[in-house]
């Protein structure tokens, strides 16, 4: 391997471990890589480049001491700038918070800290994560690896571009109606958007405290997997994470052969380009061929599912944010504030009658795939649309892009499912498909168990794009 | 649930959450919700008495066993 940039997590973690690699050296080959793409890319908000240095040469001192403080022991990396390191800024995308100094840490990047990873800066997002493209008036729009002129998916716009340019070898997104999973698909990466509940949210910028899910993006599976071993568990600063249990490393290394992914009949299999829906059949076949039974399912009406994520999001966001759209409404970009002020529409009674539907509405679900464990599904019907194709600032457009690009999201964070996606191939213009894998309630392991296979399998997730190679 | 949001329920709504918002704002969110709004009321959940919110819950955990 010439350059350690381009190394997973977890090929970057075992060679730091076993000392064959230093954290000097990873973090040099990042920050090297950073200076000569972020110009194009816009994928960091901020670069720690002597802070991370100093940090690296500490962890490298501490391995020859006293061995490895965790499996990330010396792994640079960043995250979406809406997880708090304490006295540090986190703008969460905004003018509102430019400058905002955080004043505790995030529980999973405390977690992550205590396995060893050092930071490497604070990466690009939506403001405040409301958004699905990767646009930001304040910021400018992050821009694809594959093609710059094309959007990098949101919120998490700067982790998935940032990944898939191996600027880091993971970062932690958010997913409250897909802004894991469309910057995965987008941009190739994989993306695991976790179980409401299983993943502590303690510290971080809060959209929808209902559909809120903390979780990584990486290179495979088993990268999300190393990191999802770090974060998962209950946190008593977290009240949704009660009773959960951590992560079961042993299930998310179980075999597929003989489980049951089913295949939606209609929604997510509907109007798919040609593309997307060749990448679709042929990662059935590669199921099939890896001992999977596949089976139909008939989901619940899935655009019922997607009007009360939608409604829930836009009450809880306008609650957020009510304190400031009383008193600095004007420092909100035009399509953010639209947004928040979407959240007026709806009465209280609405409301909690939408959230009580939560429970029935996921027990629809569980009925209607029986015993089945994985759900297979496109994570867009399209890849990665033009940046000035989706780009309508607060115009009338807006609300039907959004609702548009999030089609096949906002059902799952309604159910609280957790989804891997995966890179499953490209289009004839070369730009990554992603699917979907859905799990059962609580099956985040089983996702990473199929994902793991699936990518034994297949190679779409070992594609670097074209503009990066010249300089791998 | 109402089948249909007017600008004056908005404008009522975001009076009494002390939020100003411009005139414009009412008939624009009006438009911008009405798909949401239509599509819950078509459907005219029927919810029994004794489930709230946290059922989630209850119903994710019996549903993570096959």
């Amino acid at each position: 391997m010439s350059n350690p940039a381009l190394l997973s997590l977890s090929d970057m973690a075992a060679r730091i471990r076993a000392r064959k690699l230093s954290s000097v050296e990873a973090t040099k080959a990042l920050l090297a890589r950073i200076e000569t793409w972020q110009p194009k890319l816009n994928a960091f908000v901020c670069v720690d480049a002597e802070e991370a240095l100093q940090a690296a040469q500490a962890a490298d001192d501490d391995l020859a001491r006293s061995g490895p403080k965790g499996p990330l022991h010396g792994v640079p990396m960043a995250h979406k700038d809406m997880y708090y390191f304490k006295g540090k800024p986190a703008g969460c995308g905004s003018k509102i918070r430019d400058g905002w100094i955080a004043p505790e840490t995030s529980t999973v990047i405390s977690r992550l800290q205590d396995a060893g990873a050092i930071r490497l800066g604070a990466l690009h997002m939506a403001e405040f994560a409301y958004g699905p493209t990767g646009h930001n008036a304040h910021l400018g729009p992050a821009r694809n690896p594959w093609d710059v002129a094309r959007i990098t998916g949101g919120s998490s716009s700067g982790s998935g571009a940032a990944v898939a340019a191996r600027l880091t070898p993971a970062a932690l997104g958010s997913d409250t109606g897909g802004s894991i999973r469309l910057p995965a698909h987008f941009c190739g990466v994989t993306g695991l958007k976790t179980s409401y509940g299983r993943v502590s949210r303690a510290n971080a910028m809060p959209l929808s405290f209902t559909l809120d899910t903390v979780g990584p993006l990486a290179q495979t599976a088993e990268d999300c997997a190393l990191i999802a071993e770090t974060i998962f568990g209950a946190d008593p600063l977290d009240p949704v994470t009660a009773g959960m249990p951590g992560w079961d490393r042993e299930a998310a290394q179980r075999p597929v052969r003989g489980l049951k992914v089913g295949i939606p009949k209609s929604f997510y299999v509907d109007d798919l380009t040609p593309d997307v829906a060749a990448a679709f059949d042929k990662a059935i076949k590669t199921f099939e061929k890896l001992g999977a039974q596949i089976v139909s399912v008939e989901l619940p009406d899935q655009t019922l599912v997607s009007a009360a994520a939608l409604l829930v999001l836009a009450v809880e966001a306008a609650s957020y944010h009510a304190p400031w759209l009383r008193t600095r409404a004007e420092d909100y970009t035009p399509q953010v504030r639209n947004r928040l002020e979407n959240g007026l529409a709806y009465s209280a009674i609405e409301y909690l009658e939408t959230l009580r539907w939560r429970g029935p509405a996921l027990a629809a679900h569980v009925a209607a795939i029986g015993d089945v464990d994985l759900v297979l599904a496109p994570a867009s019907r399209e890849v990665a649309p033009r940046i000035d194709e989706t780009d309508f600032g607060g115009g009338g457009n807006a609300e039907q892009m959004v609702v548009a690009v999030t089609r096949f999201m906002r059902p799952v964070n309604f159910l609280g499912l957790p989804v891997l996606v995966v890179p499953a191939g490209h289009s004839a213009a070369g730009l990554p498909i992603g699917l979907q894998l859905i799990g059962r309630p609580y099956g985040d392991e089983t996702v990473i168990a199929f994902g793991r296979a699936f990518q034994q399998a297949t190679d779409a997730h070992l594609r670097v794009p074209e503009l990066m190679r010249d300089a791998a | 649930m109402a089948d249909k949001v007017t600008p004056e329920r908005i404008a009522a709504i975001a009076a009494a959450a002390r939020v100003s918002i411009p005139e414009t704002s009412p008939p624009r969110i009006t438009n911008a919700t009405a798909a949401v709004i239509l599509r819950m009321a078509e459907e005219n959940i029927q919810l029994a008495m004794e489930v709230e919110p946290a059922t989630f819950f209850v119903v994710a955990r019996e549903g993570a066993k096959k």
